[in-house]
Parts: structure tokens; sequence; C-alpha cells
């Protein structure tokens, strides 16, 4: 539904984008991942029409997002990072001042308000001032305000930053539902465990590029592969090294008392044939199992640039 | 304009505030102590001489109608010099930006909104504007050319605080640096046309020391011509010719020194607020520019473009 190609984007000599390129599927509940300053918001400003792009295309639903752009402002729900709060105006007053900025006024403006503040639970709060809302109140009305023109696309940036557990929760809960209802919904975030529970899809975004994207099952489990085996060993643990040494998919292993960790390549059968392999062996074995995907360690792991350097240092001691 | 979205907010809230009222009751409780005084002061000289001065009666037109120019020059950069900067600040001006909304109907809309409470005050004053009507010495179409400039000056000055509002970040620099533009137009016309007729004055003196002939009549040059951007000369020559002096426009024109008259310093009032409009729409489109991001790096890349180009 949203292709997104060769996106470039330079604030002088700094590239904020260097070519992004990313695909996000309709019904998609898409985590956008990166470090700061990895160019996620600008993307974000692009795609709603609040920046420039250098270079590169835009396309949703096949048409070109970066030409059509007042159109295309029909298509996407925007949840910046700050709320954008009116003082002097009531909850329905705010809601109806956006409807407007759609073209909606008078009976149908009403009611798709009233239906919105029901849907974030804020209907009991219309004659509220907005100034006087909660923090948690406050995000849930900009949400129903980036719905009012029912957009087929919604972005949200960093939308969880200040929020209590619980709010984050509810809001979670919020967007899963409106995810069931099909809205094609992308989301930036630092909250990487919350992207990992509610995300169909997820892409990591780095120096201006695209490192890593796909659905989270696909990625998970090229987590899995990148994590080691765990094996603990109740006895006969030379059996167990012999075994593994000269086993053509372990690459590292490393002991810790009667725990080993083995870098494993293979697939969950390779897995089971290793376990079969080292109990017909008369190795006693207590546990057997590989780390689970951990979407943190695989975003450490992509953008951690000052550690690759530290490791290539070590590696040459002659430098 | 009832269908702009930010006019109708802006409507909105400024009904909730208590400023605009305020405003009003100060600025009419003056005119009407003034105007109340006045014709105290002219009853009871009336008493004493058995005379009736009409001619100080139009005093009272003269007050009133500065006492609203000054206060149209004055107020709206006040009104309108924080409205896109106070949008950027609140962080609102993307989520409207980011609607259906173009950015000329958000500068439209701030500029409807400042123009009808400016309208209100100026409105709300014709009660004592009406006394001059009492004693007479006013047509109707006098006042008519006076609302005409005041609709020009608050256009201009309007236009101002918006161009400074959507291109400074801060509410504060688009202020200081909308009055500084109003006081070069105000006084900085004034005095430049001033310094450069009184430095002409002083090379006259010393060649005619020298050739010890009569000194030549020397003027300010081309430079008269930015008084025509000047809205307080305007307002000078409108209630000069409105009060029975007909030659204010030539006074005017000798002020730095001695000139002929030509067809665009005849025409004076009308060149003068034609130009001040046009001054104001520049300013304004510099405004909707300045708004929209997109459009304002389009422009920047064409120029870049073109400039390669060339090379």
């Amino acid at each position: 539904m949203l292709k997104i190609e060769n996106l470039k984007k330079a604030y002088g000599k700094y590239h904020a984008l260097d070519g992004l390129t990313m695909n996000i599927r309709r019904g998609a509940l898409y985590g956008f991942v990166g470090p700061n300053g990895a160019g996620k918001t600008t993307t974000i400003k692009i795609l709603t029409g609040l920046l420039a792009a250098d270079s590169g295309s835009i396309t949703i639903d096949g048409v070109d997002a970066l030409r059509e752009r007042q159109s295309m402002k029909g298509k996407i729900g925007y949840v910046p990072d700050a709320f954008g709060i009116y003082d002097n105006l009531k909850v329905w007053e705010y809601m109806e001042f956006f409807a407007s900025c759609y073209g909606m006024e008078g009976l149908m403006a009403r009611k798709r308000c009233t239906f919105l503040l029901e849907q974030v639970g804020l209907e009991e709060r219309m004659d509220f001032y907005v100034d006087g809302l909660s923090r948690g109140m406050k995000q849930r009305l900009c949400l129903a305000r980036a719905l009012i023109h029912d957009p087929v696309l919604l972005v949200l940036d960093e939308p969880s930053s200040g929020l209590d557990p619980k709010t984050r929760m509810e809001f979670k809960e919020l967007l899963l539902e409106l995810n069931e209802q099909g809205k094609t919904i992308l989301i930036s975030s630092h909250v990487l465990s919350e992207l990992n529970q509610m995300c169909t899809d997820i892409g990591i975004i780095d120096q201006g590029r695209m490192v890593l994207g796909g659905s989270i099952k696909e990625i998970t489990s090229r987590v899995d592969q990148s994590n080691p085996l765990m094996i603990t060993v109740y006895s006969n643990m030379d059996t167990a090294m012999a075994i593994l040494r000269s086993h053509s998919c372990v690459r590292t292993i490393s002991i810790r008392e009667n725990c080993l960790a083995v870098g494993f390549t293979g697939d969950a059968q390779d897995e089971a044939l290793l376990l079969q392999q080292l109990v017909d062996a008369e190795v006693l074995v207590t546990s057997f199992f590989r780390n689970q995907g951990n979407l943190e360690s695989l975003f450490m792991q992509i953008t951690d640039h000052e550690e690759k350097e530290v490791l290539l240092y070590e590696g040459k001691p002659g430098l | 304009m009832r269908g702009n979205p930010v006019y109708k907010r802006e409507m909105t809230v400024s009904s909730r505030s208590i400023r605009v009222s305020v405003i009003m009751m100060v600025f009419n409780s003056i005119l009407a102590l003034v105007a109340l005084l006045n014709m105290y002061s002219m009853t009871s000289q009336v008493r004493v001489t058995a005379e009736i001065s009409y001619a100080s009666f139009l005093d009272l037109y003269v007050f009133v109608a500065a006492i609203e120019f000054l206060m149209l020059v004055f107020i709206m950069p006040a009104l309108t010099s924080g409205s896109i900067s106070g949008e950027r600040e609140r962080q609102t001006l993307n989520l409207m930006l980011s609607t259906q909304m173009t950015p000329f109907q958000i500068v439209i809309g701030k500029l409807m909104s400042s123009m009808v409470n400016m309208a209100l005050l100026v409105v709300s004053s014709f009660p004592v504007f009406s006394l001059v009507f009492v004693y007479g010495g006013i047509r109707i179409t006098d006042l008519a050319l006076l609302l005409l400039l005041y609709l020009a000056v608050a256009l201009l000055s309007a236009g101002l605080g918006l161009c400074f509002s959507a291109v400074c970040r801060r509410s504060t620099v688009a202020t200081a640096i909308s009055y500084g533009f109003l006081v070069f137009l105000i006084a900085g016309t004034y005095a430049v046309n001033y310094f450069i007729w009184s430095m002409a004055q002083m090379g006259a003196a010393s060649y005619v020391n020298q050739m010890g002939g009569i000194a030549s009549q020397v003027n300010s040059g081309g430079l008269i011509y930015l008084m025509l951007f000047n809205p307080a000369v305007t307002f000078y020559q409108i209630i000069g010719v409105q009060t029975g002096n007909r030659e204010v426009s030539a006074q005017v024109i000798q002020w730095f020194g001695s000139r002929s008259s030509n067809p665009i310093l005849d025409a004076w009032i009308p060149v003068s607020l034609i130009l001040q409009t046009l001054l104001a729409l520049l300013l304004l489109a510099v405004a909707v520019r300045a708004v929209d991001p997109v459009g304002r790096h389009q422009a920047g890349s064409r120029k870049r473009e073109a400039r390669e180009r060339k090379r």
C-alpha cells in the first residue's frame, strides 16, 4: 500500500535520508525503529507533506504522494510526538476545528467527532477544555483527531513518549483495535519490547537507510538463529565437547561451569539431531534451548557502530 | 471567509478572551472623555464670548482620527506578530499543515480574524465620530476616505506582523522586527530623506562658497518616493485636506527641498494608498511562502537548478 523508493533528504552536508526504501502492506501495523538521528522523523515529515524530499518517490495505493500532495493528505492521519493543543478550546471544538480542516462541517462533522470520541473513551469529556485533560487523554484526543477524515494510513511518531505504563497499555490496545478494523498503521517508537508485542511488520532504519525490514515473525526467527544454543550438561562434558567440535553447524563454543553457549547455524531439525547425538553418546543434558529472539539485542547489533569500531580495533593489535 | 477554519477558531478563542473587550473599553473611554471635554470647552467659550467657533469642532475630529490611526498602526502588529510563530511554538502549525488546509487559508484566516477585531474597535468609536456631524464640517465622503486609509494601514500593519511571524521562529523576535520595520516606514523614511537633504545642502553650501554664487536649490532626490510608503504622511495629507488646508500636498513635497511637481507626487493620496496596499499584499505573499515548507524548499531547488544550468 505504501511504497517508498530511494528517498533522499540532506540538510546541508548531513544526509538525513540516504536512499531509504521500504514497503508497507495494507492492514499492517508497521514498527518503524531506529536510533536518534536515523531519519525516522524526517521520513514521517516527508510522508505527511511537512517536508520536501530531495529525490525519490512515495506512492500510496499507486498514487505519487509527492506530486499529489494535497489529495494525499486526505489519506494520511498524523499523530506527532508533541500533542499540539490549543488553549481556550473545548474537546468537541478542537475536534470540529480539525474536521473543518478537511472540509467536514455541520451534522456530519459532529457525528464523526462524537463517534471518534466514544471510540477513544473521551465522550464524557467533550465539554472539557483541552488544556485541562491529562497526558494520556490528550494523546487519545490526538489519535481521534488524526482519524477524523477516516485515513487509510495512520502515522504515529513516538506516541508513547511520556506516558505511564497503564496509559501506554491502553493506547496500545486502542491501536490494536484500529488495526483489527483494517487501518494500516506506521508507528515510530523506541520502546522495542512494545513494538515486538503488537506489530505485524518492522523496519529498522539507520543513517538514513533501511537496514532490516520484514514481518516480525521472519525477523525474530532470524534473530533466533543468530542467538546461541544454551546446553547445560550434568556429566560427561568431554564427550559433549568432542561431539560439538566435530559438528558442522557449530561455529563457537564458550563454557561457563557446566553450561555451554554454542554458536549454532543449523535449523530446528539440526538442533533436534544434535540433542539426540548427545543423548546417544550418554551425555546427561539437563537443559537444551536456543535463546529467544530479542528485538532490542538485534537493534543494538545493527545500530551500535561504536562497538563495531572497538572490535575492529581490538582485532588489529598492531594498530 | 466564514468557511475558513482558522478564522472560525480564532474568533471563538478571542470571543472567550477579555483582551479585545478591555482594549475596546479603554479606547472608547479615552475618546469619549476627550470629546466631552472638547464640547464642554466649546460651550463654556460660547457662554463667555457669545461666539461659536465651528472650526474648533474639527479639532475633535482630528484627535479621534489620529488616535484611531495610531491604534491601527501599533496594535495590529501586536495582534498578528505572534499568530503564526505562536502556532509554531505550540507545535500546532504542523498539525494544520498536515491537513488539507493550504498555507494561504491559514494566513488569510489569521489576517481576517485580526482585521475583524480591529474593525470592531473602529466601528465601536463611531458614536464619538458622529459628534462631528452634529456641528458639520466633515462630509460622509471625507469619512469614507479616512476609513479607506484605515483599511490600507490595517492591512499593511497586519501584513507586516504576519510576514515576520511566519518567517521568524519566535514570537518575541517577530514582534520586535515588525515594530522595527514599522518605525522605519514612519520615522525611517523621513529621517533618510532629511539626512540626504541635509548632506546635499552642506555640499551645495561649500560649492557656493567656492564659486561665490547664489545657493542652488537642492533636495533629497528620488528618496522622496520612499515617503509614499509612509502611512503617517498619507494620514497627514488626508486630514490636512479635510480640515481645509488645500496646499498640504504641495507642502509635503517641499519638506526636503524644493522640487517641481509631477503626476505621481500630485496624486499623493491615491498613489500612496495603492503602494501601501501592494506592499501589504507582498508581505502576505511572503508569509504564505514562509508557512509552506514544501513550497519554500521547491523554490530553493529551482534556484539551485537554474544556477547549475548557468554554470
